[in-house]
């Protein structure tokens, strides 16, 4: 059957189809000439196609079978220390019977594992060397442990230019039949900032309402993609009414299963449009900064984001008696 | 007691000599003296009078007082002087006579009978009895629980008198007035705190009072609020009062010793209802801040299992958010308010399952954790199952979605 969700239609299957982050395609294609490679850490932000290199790669070391040659683990999903020790190992200790002495393990989104984790994985990936290489797979390359980083290649993935983003949205919408406008397609790139996965999203489900795909089609997606409204939820605290600001918190994160991490930093970039003197701003930043820190060592989310809100409240009531 | 002379408890030095004093249980009382001064017009019917009720609410001291108005000479037997059928007999020669040498006239009390143990006491029950039946002077029986089976036999000769709770009202005003003998200035608020804690236990209201008060000038609310936790559970809306409304850090704290809950659910009751009862934008702010110090806290204690941190937990869950409260007034009666968040969990537990299954779904097509996949993919497929049926079964039975998942997507669940 073939792929439906349009990001795994347009998906590259090997090496030669990724367009884009070509310095990083070269140097991985002169590891398929080898038939080696050295553990890799491949980091950068989202939608800028690391799990594709990855795959690309094993696709064409292996061939059509590598699937038999791969395990993908999802570190957010399953970031315990155990996964490390059993599932981890049992796969990377096994022999590969082919050509290639070697399989591949993709450790997905590793910079969301525990440091617990990460130590554990640091001495399996020494023992299991000739039976297993790793991908690991990272936004943040700082988040994984310095022992682990110095036994690997690193690979720095950037956003698209936006002449790819561009060329490849246009490709998609011409082989499905899709109308995208200019002014689409700058909306498109404006809103997903270079992001692939979701700019693919974005003019799947714009497609999906049977319109030409212009800028109004595209911000009307993203505003259904983000049914609850932070820049409402701002206003609310700023007001002073905390309570009903912190229920429309509450029908976020539970309703709609909104990560804290995406509030908050939809909470930053709401912040600087706001209207209010410029240097609170700045004074707003930093407390949004500092819940940010909190949520990211494991505090718990709505707690942090009430406090948040709370001081939104306050600051929402000073500038009120300074201006 | 080793210092028994200097201390006397209050609820002997301020028992009431009188019946006038007796706090509550007005009728009853009428119904004890008049069926006590019938036998001036020779024997009742009834040679018994078994009072019943709950402790500390002034059965015995009625009698007492009773006999001092009448001004009859009262023998008093308790548990400790029951034991057997022999023990008992030893006084049943006293019930013989009402009228007795010095002219005076009798009154036999027998207390804490619930306190006659089946075997040890073997027989006592039924020397009681025959007492009853032969009595000459009033005898007075005295129980907490009246239905006891052993009693039922007994309950045919006595005239049954039940004991009420006193009112709270009833109990604060006694306390007043203790203070007032005691020369302690009592704010009104602690003195209804005590009276209420004590569910109309007088007798364990005036031993609160006492240790709380003694030798001391002023009483206050907060010096109350905390109150020695007997085995009284406390109720979280007194818990969350003093939390909220506590003028020291200890009275805060304490807090949690009162609480009947764990650590974790005080703390969902006061994030709850904080943002009623702390209303002023900057005390709201700080209170909040002092709540999220508590959390994070908790993370610590979670991430290093040390425990020892769980009492800056307590500091910046109570202290913390007692303190912050500097400028808003109190408010008037606000109602508790149930953790709406725990609400939440449960409310939407159906949706949260449906969805990260879902999200598993498209995980093992899409390449992406099920965590990301719920930002990433559910909302635009959310878009497309509502507005492109078409494409939407495509990709249902591309990810293998069944009808829920389907319904969830499309908005129709």
């Amino acid at each position: 059957m073939s792929f439906e969700m349009w990001t795994e239609k347009y998906r590259p299957k090997s090496l030669d189809e990724m367009v884009n982050q070509s310095h990083i395609v070269q140097r991985l294609k002169s590891f398929v000439e080898a038939k080696n490679i050295p553990h890799c850490i491949f980091a950068g932000p989202p939608g800028t196609g690391k799990t594709t290199a990855a795959l690309c790669l094993a696709h064409d070391l292996y061939g059509e079978v590598y699937r038999e040659y791969l395990m993908e683990l999802n570190a957010s999903d399953e970031r315990g220390i155990n996964v490390i020790r059993e599932t981890v190992k049992t796969f990377a200790r096994a022999r590969s019977m082919g050509e290639i002495p070697f399989k591949i393990l993709i450790l997905d989104e590793a910079d969301n594992m525990t440091a617990d984790a990460q130590q554990a994985l640091r001495r399996t990936m020494e023992r299991y060397t000739e039976t297993c290489r790793f991908i690991l797979i990272a936004n943040y390359s700082g988040r994984i442990i310095e022992p682990i980083q110095s036994r690997c290649a690193p690979f720095r993935f950037t956003y698209l230019p936006r002449e790819e983003h561009d060329k490849y949205l246009m490709y998609i919408a011409e082989n499905e039949k899709v109308e995208l406008l200019k002014d689409g397609l700058d909306a498109i790139y404006e809103v997903c900032g270079g992001d692939l996965r979701k700019a693919i999203n974005t003019l799947q489900a714009a497609a999906s309402l049977g319109k030409p795909v212009n800028a109004e089609v595209v911000y009307s997606v993203v505003g259904h993609a983000n049914p609850v409204d932070v820049r409402e939820m701002i206003k609310l605290a700023m007001k002073g009414d905390f309570i009903k600001a912190r229920d429309k918190l509450r029908e976020m994160i539970f309703r709609y299963g909104v990560a804290a991490s995406d509030i908050v930093r939809q909470i930053h970039t709401e912040i600087f449009r706001l209207d209010v003197p410029e240097a609170w701003k700045i004074k707003l930043a930093d407390i949004v900064g500092e819940i940010d820190f909190r949520i990211t060592q494991g505090a718990d989310e709505e707690v942090q984001l009430s406090a948040l809100l709370a001081q939104l409240v306050e600051a929402g009531y000073q500038i009120g008696k300074e201006t | 007691m080793v210092f028994k002379s200097m201390w006397t408890a209050w609820t002997v030095k301020h028992k009431p000599r009188t019946l006038a004093g007796v706090i509550g249980n007005k009728e009853a009382i009428q119904k004890l003296v008049e069926w006590v001064k019938s036998w001036d017009k020779g024997i009742p019917k009834k040679r018994a009078a078994f009072l019943y009720g709950p402790p500390g609410i002034g059965k015995t001291v009625t009698v007492e007082a009773l006999a001092n108005d009448l001004k009859m000479e009262l023998v008093e037997k308790n548990a400790s002087d029951y034991r057997t059928e022999k023990a008992i007999q030893r006084f049943a020669g006293l019930a013989s006579q009402y009228g007795t040498l010095f002219g005076r006239k009798r009154l036999i009390l027998l207390d804490e009978l619930d306190g006659i143990t089946g075997r040890e006491d073997a027989g006592g029950l039924k020397a009681i009895m025959n007492i009853v039946k032969t009595a000459k002077c009033p005898i007075i029986l005295i129980a907490n629980d009246p239905y006891d089976p052993r009693f039922t036999a007994l309950r045919q000769l006595c005239l049954m008198i039940e004991f009420k709770k006193p009112r709270v009202r009833e109990v604060q005003r006694l306390l007043q007035r203790i203070c007032m003998l005691e020369g302690i200035n009592a704010e009104e608020a602690a003195l209804r705190f005590i009276a209420q804690r004590s569910q109309g236990d007088v007798r364990s209201a005036i031993n609160d009072l006492q240790a709380l008060a003694q030798g001391k000038k002023r009483l206050t609310f907060d010096d109350v609020s905390w109150l020695a936790y007997r085995d009284r559970k406390e109720k979280i809306f007194e818990v969350l009062r003093l939390i909220f409304y506590s003028r020291t850090c200890d009275g805060a704290k304490r807090a949690v010793a009162m609480a009947d809950v764990d650590l974790d659910m005080l703390f969902e009751w006061v994030y709850e209802n904080l943002p009623y009862h702390i209303r002023d934008p900057q005390d709201l702010a700080e209170a909040m801040e002092s709540l999220a110090k508590a959390d994070l806290y908790r993370g610590r204690i979670r991430l290093t299992q040390d425990w020892k941190l769980q009492s800056y937990v307590i500091d910046f869950m109570t202290a913390g958010v007692a303190m912050a409260r500097k400028r808003t007034k109190p408010a008037g009666w606000v109602p508790l308010r149930f953790p709406e968040r725990i609400k939440w969990l449960s409310k939407t537990k159906a949706e949260r399952e449906l969805r990260a299954a879902i999200a598993k779904k498209i995980k093992r097509k899409c390449h992406i954790s099920a965590t990301r996949a719920i930002k990433e993919y559910i909302p635009y497929l959310r878009i497309i199952f509502e507005n492109n049926s078409e494409m939407a079964n495509k990709i249902a039975e591309w990810l293998d979605l069944n009808e829920h998942m389907k319904a969830y997507l499309s908005g129709k669940n």
